[in-house]
């Protein structure tokens, strides 16, 4: 949340050259600049890799890679939607309450241990859809009426929760159905099915961004978007159409969670908003909007999964991780903000 | 058309902003009291307010970083973490486990406060980040289960459930604290330059107040709120676990919003937040007494959340919605 206050700019300006804030400026700005700095993410991937993989070979056995790109279906297809998002400066909390909605209604409406229903992939459908759904709504609640995302989407995090929880009687409910459960039991050349629906979320992400007005517009958004309205575009129903894409992207990312754990329950979305917002801004993403992209975020993406995969394979236990990544979110914002357009940091 | 325009600035006085939710309250509890007669007698209202009493220390907490124009993602982990430690550490440190805990809280709020400050990174994100490095401590510290509070440390947290002349600690405890809470807020300089930093910061530091060093004392005091609030629930539940006060940042944020603190920061006050509690509260029991099912309660208070939102925030203040 930023406030533009141009009467006291220079005075602000003066504020903030205590050694502390320009240390990471100074850091980015030895590593040489902003082309540089968009390498970064990569450069960490691959010491990462090598540093591993010395620790421990197994890492790069195919077993282990097949693994990793498993583990990272689900976070990659999710924080395609996040993206988008922070690339506008704002940002969805209600990552892990659309995920459980998707996760809920697929294991609903498709064969499973609690209800007659059976619809196959019309399951499907209708979780992606119910995602894009609770998108909309953040969208339709955050510009209608005028709240800052992270308080709309807070609420909408909850409400989702609260309504998959509700319909699953708070219980685990498995998924029978065995066409959708082969999303995560099939493999295509030697990878899982889940891992091409995530690579083509990929692919999908990348061209909305690259090659549609509406990804062009959301990038400007990002940039300024009060210039962006004043050039003529309908601010309000890009943030509008940006949060139903995100919500898209969580619908599928549901019913992939569902298909991995052959099943939905009322934790089914814990720290997966971490993990995505982390995989966000490690790629390079900035918070401030309008800089980085899903392709950043496929690089983040790997570095959180290969971390995590790292260190179950150091030997070190799984519970530090959401520390690490909690530093790595620390470290990486630091580090990429774009502290001259911040007057205020609230 | 006219009638809708008053209507908008009833509710945009900050008198009126003040007066809505004690209205409420109050309308809450006689809907109740006509529903179901003999709620409003003495022992009732005692266990309303102890089960209140942890909601509320949260809600304090994060209402000085919500004062501030900021916020607090980072309680419910706190909070827990203190409950991890404190049934970890008494049967070794006994009584010492007590402070041990609330100062870890104390550091954690600290860390959010100078990451948040001094690394200029939106006190979301940078408590959503401390959040998570200390739910992974308290994952890792309890190797991810629930521990259990022995017979021996029992009699060490006794004291936290014992009553005094009829009033049970825990309502003493969250008493004392609203009302250290309240006068730091009124009466002394850290709590004027607090809402000062809130109301306008670019103003507030030009007239000289230390913004930083007022926003770092805001986040550390919501950090140790929300470790004393763990300790207590720890006391009162026997157990202390990684997750314990997971279900609580929702209605906590809830409370200070719906008691009518602006998250924009600058209005609002504990008084108001005592009131938002017992709304919360009130709704929580009404809910299950009219045979709303428990797993709804989290729709319920995601739905408030917006609609307190909305009424109390203050569109001047931010130029660019994100």
């Amino acid at each position: 949340m930023t406030i533009d206050t141009e009467p006291l700019k220079s005075v602000s300006d003066i504020e903030r050259t205590t050694l502390m804030t320009f240390l990471p400026g100074r850091i980015a700005g030895m590593l040489g600049g902003r082309r540089w700095r968009s390498l970064a993410p990569l450069a960490v991937l691959v010491v990462l890799c090598v540093l591993i993989t010395i620790a421990n070979p197994n890492f790069i056995e195919l077993r282990n890679l097949v693994r990793l790109a498993n583990s990272a279906a689900v976070p990659l297809t999710l924080a395609m939607g996040l993206t988008f998002i922070i690339l506008m400066g704002s940002i969805d909390l209600s990552v892990e309450g659309t995920l459980s909605v998707a996760a809920m209604v697929v294991v609903l409406l498709a064969a499973n241990d609690s209800n007659g229903n059976d619809y196959g992939w019309w399951a499907v459908l209708a979780a992606i859809a119910s995602g894009t759904i609770m998108g909309l709504a953040s969208g339709l609640v955050q510009t209608m009426l005028r709240i800052p995302s992270f308080m709309a989407t807070l609420g909408m995090w909850f409400i989702g929760l609260g309504l998959s929880v509700y319909m699953l009687g708070g219980s685990a409910i498995r998924l029978n159905d065995a066409s959708i459960r082969d999303l995560a039991l099939y493999r295509f050349l030697g990878l899982p099915l889940a891992v091409w629906v995530a690579l083509g979320a990929f692919v999908l992400a990348a061209i909305i961004q690259y090659h549609t007005r509406l990804g062009r517009h959301i990038l400007a958004i990002g940039g300024d978007e009060d210039v962006t309205k004043l050039s003529g575009v309908n601010v309000v129903r890009v943030r509008i159409a940006a949060f139903a894409l995100a919500g898209f992207f969580f619908g599928i990312a549901g019913v992939l969670a569902a298909a991995q754990l052959g099943q939905s329950h009322a934790v089914i979305g814990d720290g997966r908003l971490f993990a995505a917002v982390t995989a966000v801004v490690v790629g390079g993403t900035a918070l401030t909007g309008g800089e980085g992209g899903v392709v950043n975020t496929a690089v983040g993406v790997l570095i959180v999964t290969v971390l995590a995969n790292g260190m179950i394979l150091l030997g070190i236990s799984p519970y530090i991780q959401q520390t690490v990544q909690g530093l790595m979110i620390i470290a990486a914002v630091a580090l990429s903000l774009d502290r001259a357009r911040l007057k205020i940091v609230k | 058309m006219k009638e809708t325009f008053s209507i908008k600035q009833v509710f945009e006085g900050k008198w009126t902003q003040g007066a809505i939710p004690l209205v409420l309250l109050v309308a809450l509890l006689l809907i109740i009291e006509i529903a179901a007669p003999g709620f409003l007698t003495g022992e009732t209202l005692s266990l309303l307010f102890a089960n209140t009493a942890v909601l509320f220390i949260l809600a304090t907490g994060v209402t000085f970083a919500i004062l501030l124009g900021g916020i607090d993602l980072s309680i419910q982990a706190v909070a827990s973490l203190a409950s991890v430690m404190l049934a970890q550490l008494l049967p070794s440190l006994g009584f010492a486990a007590f402070p041990v805990a609330i100062l870890s809280g104390l550091a954690f709020g600290l860390l959010s406060g100078i990451v948040h400050v001094k690394l200029r990174v939106p006190s979301f994100v940078a408590t959503l980040a401390t959040g998570g490095v200390v739910t992974g401590l308290a994952l890792w510290v309890s190797n991810g289960r629930a521990i259990t509070i022995e017979e021996a440390g029992r009699e060490k947290t006794a004291w936290i459930n014992a009553t005094i002349s009829g009033l049970s600690v825990v309502v003493l405890i969250s008493a004392l604290i609203g009302v250290v809470s309240f006068l730091a807020l009124r009466y002394t300089r850290f709590g004027r330059q607090a809402i000062a930093v809130g109301a306008g910061e670019p103003a507030a530091w030009a007239a000289g107040i230390n913004v930083d060093r007022t926003k770092i004392i805001a986040f550390a005091a919501s950090g140790m709120l929300a470790a004393i609030a763990g300790v207590v629930l720890a006391a009162r539940l026997s157990s202390g676990s990684p997750v314990l006060a997971n279900q609580l940042l929702l209605p906590a944020i809830a409370a200070v919003i719906v008691g009518g603190t602006a998250i924009t920061g600058g209005l609002g006050g504990v008084a108001r937040t005592a009131v938002g509690a017992l709304i919360i509260s009130i709704v929580r029991i009404g809910m299950t007494f009219v045979g709303v099912n428990i797993f709804l309660e989290n729709m319920v208070f995601g739905a408030v959340l917006i609609a307190a939102v909305a009424i109390t925030i203050d569109r001047s203040k931010i130029a660019v919605i994100k």
